[in-house]
């Protein structure tokens, strides 16, 4: 019995991860990892009868990190789950139709502070010497030139280059759980009926529907949408944004692969985005577009049109609303990935939040005694995360100059999150970028979009006029050569 | 060569927040700006008392281009290595809050979760073994830290006590030496610019009036440019901290220089102790709806380690921060700014982020309203953060008294209960945004007071105990014996930077 005063002292036992998608398996990966030693017993409970979410999946820089911690290997990982390298996100048509840019990993410069290599950035774009951001980050440069791989030299520049993968999540999902099974993590098939509380509102058992009764001390909701602990046992709420970020559908298509590409392409379109993501085997596609501007018919004809090869799968429609789980920790169970929250995969971000869901539980793991300053710690910094990510996304729409449809008028005269004001503002007016706490994405990405939008600061920040700038220019402008030379020596990537 | 953003600065205030200001500023003349007038008054006095400061000092110090030891001997300085808390605890007992930390983490727990898991149930304070800063301090040594990051004495660092009048002198210097104009006089009218409101000009006592482009109100507590002409408003925070008056008393130095200042609570307050070369510097905070005047200055004459060097001097001040440190076209530092009692020695370090802040967001004449906003926001965060981790002090402090009666049950600040919170449930440190102490401060302050968290981090638990009490051991030996290596603080002082008598 889980509920006995003597074992509410101790430490948590049993955890159970309701769900075995990207989310659950990465779950029980990194727990059987990070907890080795203790006495948990770790069990996840599945029903192959549901469906995952699971489509192709693009993921940031964080994702090496999270695999080092795990202590996984690159070039099994990439094998088994059909990954392929990727440096940034391709933006078409999102100012305005025709213009591209790209948002890649990675800092601006070698080694330099951000804030100085944007002032000088900026303040050569006024006197007229336009260069292309690209051209000064050694990732996008790479992935315009199809370049990728380590080096013998070694040169200085690649120390800024950063990557993440493009991968099939239900493979990923299946490689996770060889990992965490391997370690002894237990997992059961059936289907979840009942979630049991016990008088005091805690989470005791699951009831299947073959009778069988799971007990746990701690439960991690990974049900996805449904958040069957989480909000429909529960309660914890659910914050809307779909007030900013309306789409509130996709259609996805796999199909034959034509080439491949080191970034994942964001297109915009007619009533939201098109987003084309390579594997090795195929190439995952999707539109995520408004209900209220667009059929779903009209969507998946309109995505049909455009795939680039043969369709391997039909047309699957998902629905979903942009926000977050109020309490995303509840009593005994932490909801993570879908159940905690939805924001649409512009800035692939899905995974980084249920890894960084982790991190933050290992950092407040709870024992028996269930503090609420714990949750209430990970709630707070947890609605700070996706309110950054949030405002990110919405910039993105937020200063399109389209007007070619209904919904692109729609978005461009948006009212905006008061946070998401105040940092637009400051760059227009002064030049700066706001970095406000538990923010996933750092100055050089804002810069990045603020720059493919072409918004620009009134003024540059007059930092840069107290430097010798004959000796900026030389230091600058000798680094795109550096940049590109050290890029040269990475191995062709197939194109 | 561009014309300067902004032509001409005038700094109201000859104290240390001005002299703080001019001397910084000098450094952006011909470049940013035109010329800088900074006007005082012989005929005020300044508050400047003996300081102690936090190591962010030696950065600002380092950015003006002053050499350390050059500044120690015209400053009369002597080395800090954190504060040590007297009676705060309990009667007779004491705990140091050092600057530096306690030790790296183990398989990702923090050094102090480690400590709590070991610790036998009556153990308060041996965590304190595990900080150089601590131990050197409790051995009264010092030697600055060595730049060898994998070394043990890498893992501390120093801040200085120093005569404010003669730190406020030596910045004068330097900064006159770099072009900065001075002008003695009282100021006894601003003129404000008809279609907007901002200071175009002050009028002075004697002579032409002078006119200028930005503004530094440097005026102490009176904020006579940002609060009696713009009135940017004040948040007054003595419902949280009610210490309203301050006696300042210096007196002959004792035997024995220590590498701290001292802060020993009393009945209606705190009684500082500031070591420097020539002296100690004396003080005792507290609120005059605990005790008078006159019982004060009888408390504080007690605790002198030798003869006063001149009769107690009272300040009289409330807590609180103004609304907007910038308005218009003028920028408060130093008191005029706000008010928090020196119980972390945070006065100086508010000044210093002030300034390395309005350097960042330096306006042109345009004066954009986003700077003031943005400077705003963030000196909003640091006052704040500072307010809480005072107000920490007062909230847990085991004096007796209706101060503390009154202090361990009133309503704190959200930010600082969810802190406490969190802390005494399992030792976690929340920090927020612009937080001037990092996580071993904290951690001091929790430990020395006695707040003790319910459990530890059950990670700490997939550490093999016998391996993790060998380790545990092994540090504090290895703390010991570095403290027990440096030499005593006025050796040192003796050797490399003794001031001129």
């Amino acid at each position: 019995m889980s509920t006995s005063p003597q074992d509410l002292k101790g430490h948590l036992n049993k955890l159970v991860i309701v769900g075995g998608g990207t989310a659950g398996w990465m779950a029980a990966a990194a727990m059987a990892r990070v907890l080795k030693g203790g006495s948990y017993r770790i069990t996840l409970v599945e029903s192959e009868a549901i469906g995952t979410v699971g489509v192709g999946e693009a993921t940031i820089p964080s994702l090496p990190a999270f695999h080092r911690l795990l202590g996984i290997d690159e070039s099994q990982f990439m094998a088994a789950c059909q990954a392929t390298f990727k440096l940034g996100i391709q933006f078409a048509d999102w100012g305005q139709v025709g213009v591209k840019y790209l948002h890649p990993f990675g800092p601006y410069g070698i080694a330099t502070n951000h804030g100085l290599f944007q002032s000088y950035w900026l303040k050569r774009r006024r006197e007229g010497y336009a260069s292309a951001l690209e051209e000064w980050s050694v990732t996008a440069l790479a992935a315009s030139l199809g370049r990728f791989g380590t080096t013998q030299s070694n040169p200085a520049a690649l120390k800024g280059l950063s990557h993440a993968y493009h991968l099939d999540a239900v493979l990923y999902a299946r490689f996770l759980r060889a990992y965490a099974e391997a370690r002894g993590v237990e997992r059961i098939e059936g289907k979840i009926i009942e979630v049991a509380r016990s008088p005091f509102g805690r989470v005791e058992a699951l009831g299947l529907s073959d009778g069988r009764r799971i007990e746990g001390d701690f439960f991690i909701d990974c049900s996805g949408f449904e958040a069957i602990i989480a909000e429909k046992t529960l309660h914890a709420g659910f914050e809307d944004w779909s007030c900013w970020l309306p789409c509130d559908r996709a259609v996805a298509i796999q199909c034959e692969k034509s080439n491949n590409g080191l970034v994942t392409r964001a297109t915009a379109r007619e009533a939201g985005w098109q987003w084309r993501i390579p594997l090795q085997h195929r190439v995952g596609n999707g539109y995520v577009y408004s209900s209220a501007f667009l059929s779903d018919e009209a969507a998946n004809a309109d995505l049909s049109a455009r795939l680039e090869g043969a369709a391997t799968t039909t047309a699957r429609i998902l629905r979903f609303k942009a926000g977050r789980r109020k309490k995303a920790w509840t009593g005994n169970c932490l909801a993570l990935g879908l159940a905690a929250g939805f924001l649409e995969p512009l800035e692939s971000t899905s995974i980084h939040f249920v890894q960084s869901g982790l991190a933050r539980l290992f950092a407040l793991f709870p024992d028996g005694d269930l503090d609420p300053a714990l949750s209430a710690e990970y709630n707070r910094l947890t609605a700070l995360e996706y309110e950054r990510v949030r405002d990110f996304l919405i910039l993105h729409y937020a200063a399109t100059r389209r007007t070619d449809s209904p919904f692109w008028q729609h978005m461009g005269g948006m009212p905006l999150p008061d946070s998401l004001v105040y940092k637009r503002d400051m760059f227009l007016n002064t030049g700066r970028i706001v970095v406000l706490s538990e923010e996933t994405f750092q100055p050089a990405s804002w810069l990045a979009i603020y720059a493919g939008l072409e918004l620009w600061p009134k003024r540059h920040e007059p930092n840069i006029d107290l430097l010798p700038f004959e000796g900026l220019v030389r230091q600058f402008e000798g680094m795109r050569g550096e940049i590109r030379r050290a890029v040269e020596t990475l191995p062709a990537q197939p194109s | 060569m561009t014309a300067a953003l902004i032509p001409k600065v005038v700094i109201v205030g000859g104290g240390s927040a001005g002299w703080m200001a001019a001397a910084a500023l000098s450094g952006l003349l011909g470049r940013r700006i035109g010329e800088i007038v900074l006007i005082e008054s012989s005929e005020i006095g300044t508050v400047g008392v003996g300081e102690a400061t936090l190591p962010t000092l030696r950065a600002f110090n380092a950015t003006l281009g002053l050499d350390e030891v050059d500044f120690i001997k015209k400053t009369q300085a002597t080395f800090k290595l954190g504060i040590e808390f007297k009676d705060w605890a309990g009667p007779g007992r004491t705990f140091f809050h050092g600057f530096g930390d306690f030790g790296p983490a183990l398989r990702g727990v923090s050094p102090h979760q480690l400590w709590l898991k070991l610790r036998t149930h009556d153990d308060t304070d041996s965590y304190s073994r595990h900080s150089i800063a601590s131990m050197a301090a409790a051995f009264g040594r010092f030697a600055p830290p060595v730049p060898d990051r994998d070394s043990i004495l890498a893992s501390y660092s120093y801040a200085f006590h120093f005569d404010a009048a003669l730190y406020g002198a030596y910045l004068r210097g330097h900064a006159q030496r770099r072009g900065v104009k001075t002008r003695d006089a009282r100021i006894v009218d601003v003129r404000l610019r008809a279609q907007d409101g901002f200071i175009e000009s002050l009028v002075l006592n004697q002579g032409d009036p002078v006119k200028g482009d930005l503004f530094i109100d440097c005026s102490g507590f009176s904020g006579l440019l940002i609060e009696k002409t713009l009135n940017a408003g004040f948040e007054d925070w003595s419902h949280w901290l009610p210490c309203n008056r301050a006696l300042a008393v210096p007196c002959a130095s004792a035997a024995e220089l220590t590498p701290f200042t001292r802060s020993t609570a009393k009945e209606a307050g705190w009684v500082w102790r500031i070591p420097l070369q020539h002296r100690i510097g004396n003080g005792y905070v507290f609120s005059s709806h605990h005790v008078s005047d006159e019982a004060a200055r009888h408390t504080l004459l007690k605790t002198l380690d030798g003869e006063p060097l001149a009769e107690p001097k009272l300040l009289k001040f409330t807590a609180g921060r103004r609304r907007e440190t910038w308005k218009k076209n003028c920028v408060a530092l130093g008191l005029a700014g706000g008010f928090l009692e020196p119980l972390e020695s945070t006065s100086i370090h508010l000044v210093e982020s002030g300034i390395g802040r309005l350097v960042e967001l330096f306006p042109d004449q345009s004066f954009e309203p986003k700077l003031a906003q943005e400077y705003n926001r963030l000196m909003q965060q640091s006052y704040e953060s500072i307010r809480d981790f005072i107000i920490l002090h007062y909230r847990a402090c085991h004096q007796a008294g209706d101060l503390w009666q009154h202090s361990r049950t009133m309503a704190i600040p959200e930010t600082l209960h969810h802190q406490m919170e969190l802390f005494k449930a399992r030792g976690v440190v929340a920090l927020h945004d612009s937080e001037s102490f990092a996580e071993p401060s904290w951690v001091s302050l929790y430990f020395g007071l006695g707040l003790i968290p319910r459990r530890h981090d059950p990670m700490a638990d997939l550490i093999e105990e016998g391996a993790l009490r060998q380790e545990m051991d092994r540090r504090v030996r290895l703390v010991a014996g570095a403290a027990q290596s440096l030499p005593t603080h006025a050796e040192f002082i003796e050797r490399f930077c003794k001031a001129a008598r």
